[in-house]
């Protein structure tokens, strides 16, 4: 699997990345890197403990990292649910962070496909 | 040295010119003692010659005198017979008769014993009677002095004859005498010039014939009373010697003194008798004559002595002061030589400073790198540095290659066909970094060039006007204005030719008027304090100056110290043979906005000549003001061209309060001389849609339109080297680590030394415990844990720092208006939007940083 397929199947934004990282091989050590991000983790939590501002800026850093690695998908979600969340508590945000969440595995997941890929073939 | 060489030769001429007058003199005092002496014999020889001939003549004028009276009286003899007369008394008359008509004033007849009856006249006596007797008894005709009885001084001649006397005794002789005076008269002893006189004196001194002044009885005594010295003897032995001549009866000569003045004697002997002619000759015409001529002589020596004193001291003269030139023209070339080879070993000095400083660096620089050879970074910088380093190195070096092959006479034109605007272009890129490096206002103005490609050798006419350039910002101090104008004019050389007119004015220094006539000479800089901390070969002009000459063109300076310099170059080029490709633009309708009218009516002229019909306005507001009175009667211009600089409103702003009355449709292109990647950001966010760069020619406003003839496509944004920010340190306050790194990749390339705090508070906290000025830059995330990025910034602008106004600029994934504005009010200088954008970073850390 390929950078851009990855980007593909992730719903991303390949040339936008790649113009302004200019190099594959950092998109791929970034890329690697955002499987261990816990910002995702931090707004999980404080989605469960109703804390709004933090749940704010944990979705406010996932979408500073959706718009530096070109995660289009992902951007939109998270986005919206920072927009949400800016004036605290808003009826969509339940929905839009579980659009995060669905958003968030699909990246996840083409991510980790394209780990294996790359291990998978040989050097 | 100099003086010593001059003082000996003055020496050496001084005494040869003494010696050789000392010599001439000498000779001619010589010559004319010689000659005087030489004359004074030769007179004395001719004297001598004259006065023996003189007393020739007259000794033998006197024999012949007496010879003939003595045949007179022989005639009377023969005549007479005794035995033709009875009578004695008839042949005694007839005698007297006879001998009257002879004119012989005593007859008589003398007998043996020597004694005289007298036939007439008075009684005379012979002084000698008795030689006079025995001569004439033996037969002999003989001449005798005598005395009448008055004591008069007689002749008398006897002829032996027989004649009857009284007493019946016969005669031996018939005697006739005539008196002395008479002889004299003959002789003309007397002769009444004072330069000849003679006496005729008997030998015991006794005067025979008396003339002239001498009234004594004998001569001797005359001599005894008058004279004293003859020849240098006393008169006694001058008398002996004279007797002693006439003993042995010899010619004698002497000279004497007599009152003063030289005269000379000559005695001989008179025939038939015992007297001597004694000849005087006074040397009183010929000492004058003589004197006159020595005179004359010594003049003419003394003159022709003068004058070839006068020719040698002319001579001399002549030759002192050629030499004089000569020593004097040799100091000269001397100490052009001297000066030539200081000025050539001053280079020499200078240049070995001016490339020991870049090469100390290019040895220090590599020595850092290789100390740190691990760290990239340094190692990056070292290179960039050296790099500098080499090429200034490389250009001096140039330089001196280039005047080593012009004073060798190697340098050749590489002449080719070349574009009069990539020419400009390429150059006017090159000074640009200097000029925006010392903050100088820089313009170039091309008049209407109508021929762009010509041929040239295209490096040497980028060298003339580099050349020009450099110096101009180099000797312009910040803030001052270079300039650069081109036009064109008809060529003498022909229709092929154009003659193009550079013109390189600055507002700098100048140079002094001494200094202008020697800037086109090698190995020269300006001595002076101002032009010391310049660098540079100080063979730019020289170089400049050859290759113009080289391509037969004209440079010339006009410069004032203290007011700046123009240098005007004119060169003939050939134009280039294939015709300029068609340029044709649609039929717009466009306006220009410049402050400088001569480039607005340039540039619509080129305009016209391209296609464009094109308006032009002097300032921002006058060009909003034509915009609006177009948008108006709905023929909005198709393009707008904006200088950057312009008075009042400069062409941002005008671009800016266009953009707000009349959208986005019209394409706004922003004319500049410099390099505009600092204000690009602010000129596309005022709504400018791109870049031309002046010189604005034909092709440059055809090529940089051209992409609007289809639509408004913005010009890519140029790629720019980025080493200001090169060891610059930057505080990045993120609190995601993942963003922080690909911050810190980013950044980190550029050569900017990154830190990182995690959020707001640490922010503050490494701030304020870094030493002042130890960051360049904050680079702040807005949404950060503990503290956001405006509390931080609120904090850090509050701190009693000197470098708490350091450059914020906010970077977060908002990008909403009010969000940028409280970054704003929170103090922060500007804000970025995430993504990361480089170019974006780059562009606002260069403005904030430089």
């Amino acid at each position: 699997m390929t950078l851009q397929e990855c980007y593909a199947a992730l719903g991303g934004d390949y040339a936008g990345v790649l113009s302004r990282l200019r190099s594959e091989r950092l998109i791929q050590k970034f890329l690697l890197k955002f499987l261990e991000d816990d910002s995702y983790g931090q707004l999980c939590r404080a989605m469960q403990q109703q804390d709004h501002q933090e749940a704010f800026r944990a979705a406010h850093t996932i979408k500073g990292i959706c718009l530096n690695f070109g995660f289009t998908t992902l951007l939109q979600s998270s986005s919206a649910l920072t927009d949400s969340l800016r004036n605290g508590w808003s009826p969509e945000s339940i929905p839009l962070a579980e659009q995060v969440t669905c958003d968030y595995q699909r990246t996840i997941n083409a991510i980790q496909a394209f780990r294996q890929g790359a291990n998978a073939e040989p050097h | 040295m100099r003086e010593k060489t001059h003082n000996k030769t003055m020496r050496f001429l001084l005494l040869s010119l003494i010696i050789i007058c000392a010599l001439c003199i000498c000779t001619f005092l010589f010559l004319t003692t010689h000659m005087q002496q030489q004359s004074l014999e030769t007179i004395n020889r001719i004297s001598t010659f004259y006065m023996s001939g003189m007393s020739d003549q007259i000794a033998m004028h006197f024999e012949t005198t007496l010879k003939l009276q003595l045949s007179q009286v022989e005639a009377l003899v023969k005549t007479i017979r005794p035995d033709e007369f009875d009578d004695l008394q008839t042949m005694y008359d007839t005698l007297t008769r006879y001998a009257k008509i002879r004119d012989f004033d005593y007859l008589a007849l003398c007998n043996e014993d020597g004694s005289l009856t007298m036939i007439y006249g008075s009684q005379v006596a012979s002084l000698n009677p008795q030689p006079f007797a025995d001569s004439l008894n033996s037969g002999t005709e003989k001449i005798s002095a005598g005395t009448d009885y008055l004591g008069n001084d007689i002749v008398l001649m006897g002829v032996p004859a027989e004649y009857p006397m009284g007493n019946g005794q016969n005669s031996v002789a018939l005697v006739a005498a005539l008196p002395a005076d008479y002889i004299g008269d003959v002789l003309s002893l007397d002769q009444n010039d004072s330069m000849v006189y003679s006496f005729v004196i008997r030998q015991d001194g006794s005067f025979v014939i008396r003339s002239h002044d001498a009234y004594r009885n004998s001569y001797f005594d005359r001599v005894f009373a008058l004279y004293d010295s003859v020849n240098g003897e006393t008169p006694d032995q001058f008398i002996e010697q004279l007797q002693a001549a006439m003993a042995v009866e010899t010619d004698y000569s002497a000279e004497f003194f007599l009152n003063g003045e030289r005269r000379y004697l000559y005695c001989s002997s008179l025939p038939y008798t015992e007297w001597f002619l004694i000849t005087f000759m006074s040397y009183g015409v010929l000492d004058d004559t003589i004197s006159h001529f020595s005179n004359q002589w010594n003049l003419m020596a003394l003159t022709s002595c003068a004058f070839i004193l006068l020719l040698l001291l002319l001579l001399f003269a002549g030759y002192f002061r050629f030499t004089q030139k000569q020593v004097y023209e040799l100091e000269e070339a001397k100490q052009s030589a001297e000066s030539a080879n200081k000025s050539k070993s001053e280079f020499l000095s200078n240049m070995s400073h001016d490339i020991r400083t870049p090469m100390n660096a290019i040895v220090g620089m590599t020595a850092i790198a290789i100390a740190n050879i691990d760290d990239p970074n340094r190692v990056q910088n070292c290179l960039k540095k050296i790099s500098l380093s080499s090429r200034h190195l490389l250009g001096l070096i140039n330089d001196v290659l280039d005047m080593s092959k012009i004073e060798s006479g190697k340098m050749t034109l590489n002449e080719d066909r070349i574009s009069l605007r990539e020419i400009i272009d390429g150059v006017v890129g090159i000074v640009q970094p200097q000029v925006k490096a010392k903050k100088q206002m820089f313009d170039v103005f091309i008049h209407d060039i109508s021929t762009e490609n010509v041929i040239c050798d295209s490096v040497r006419l980028n060298q003339i006007l580099l050349n020009l350039l450099s110096n101009a910002i180099k000797f312009t101090p910040e803030g001052g204005s270079v300039q650069i104008s081109m036009y064109e004019e008809p060529s003498v050389k022909g229709d092929d030719f154009i003659r193009i007119h550079f013109l390189v004015k600055d507002s700098g220094i100048g140079m002094s008027e001494e200094f202008q006539q020697k800037i086109f000479d090698s190995f020269v800089r300006e001595d002076n304090a101002r032009v010391h901390k310049t660098e540079g070969s100080g063979l730019g002009m020289a170089i400049t100056k050859y290759i113009v000459d080289a391509m037969e063109g004209t440079i010339d300076v006009q410069s004032r110290p203290g007011e700046g310099s123009e240098f005007h170059v004119t060169i003939d080029f050939q134009k280039a043979g294939s015709p300029e490709p068609n340029m044709c633009l649609p039929h717009w309708n466009m306006l220009v906005v410049d402050d400088n009218p001569q480039l607005c009516e340039s540039a619509v002229e080129s305009l016209k000549s391209i296609g464009v019909d094109a308006e032009w306005a002097l300032d921002g507001e006058s060009a909003v003001q034509m915009v609006n009175a177009h948008h108006l009667q709905h023929e909005d211009y198709q393009i707008i061209l904006l200088d950057w600089k312009l008075p009042g409103m400069d062409g941002i702003e005008s671009a800016r309060v266009i953009r707000s009355q009349l959208g986005d449709h019209i394409p706004i292109l922003l004319i500049s001389a410099y390099d505009w990647s600092d204000i690009e950001a602010e000129a596309r966010s005022a709504g400018i849609n791109g870049f031309l760069s002046k010189p604005l020619f034909k092709s440059t406003l055809y090529y940089g339109l051209k992409p609007y003839t289809d639509a408004a496509v913005p010009l890519p944004p140029q790629e720019n080297a980025v080493s200001r920010l090169n060891n610059r340190r930057i505080l990045l306050a993120e609190d995601n680590e993942l963003n922080w790194e690909v911050a810190s990749e980013l950044l980190t390339e550029l050569g900017i030394q990154l830190e990182w705090a995690e959020n707001g508070q640490i922010c503050v906290d490494q701030f304020a415990q870094s030493p002042v000025g130890y960051y360049d830059a904050i680079l702040m995330d807005i949404r950060m844990p503990a503290m956001t990025g405006y509390e931080a910034t609120r904090v850090i602008r509050r701190m009693d720092r000197e470098d708490a106004n350091l450059p914020i600029i906010a970077m977060t994934a908002d990008a909403f208006s009010e969000n940028i504005q409280k970054c704003l009010e929170c103090g922060m200088n500007a804000h970025v939007a995430k993504p990361i954008d480089i170019q974006e970073i780059t562009r606002l850390l260069e403005r904030f940083l430089s």
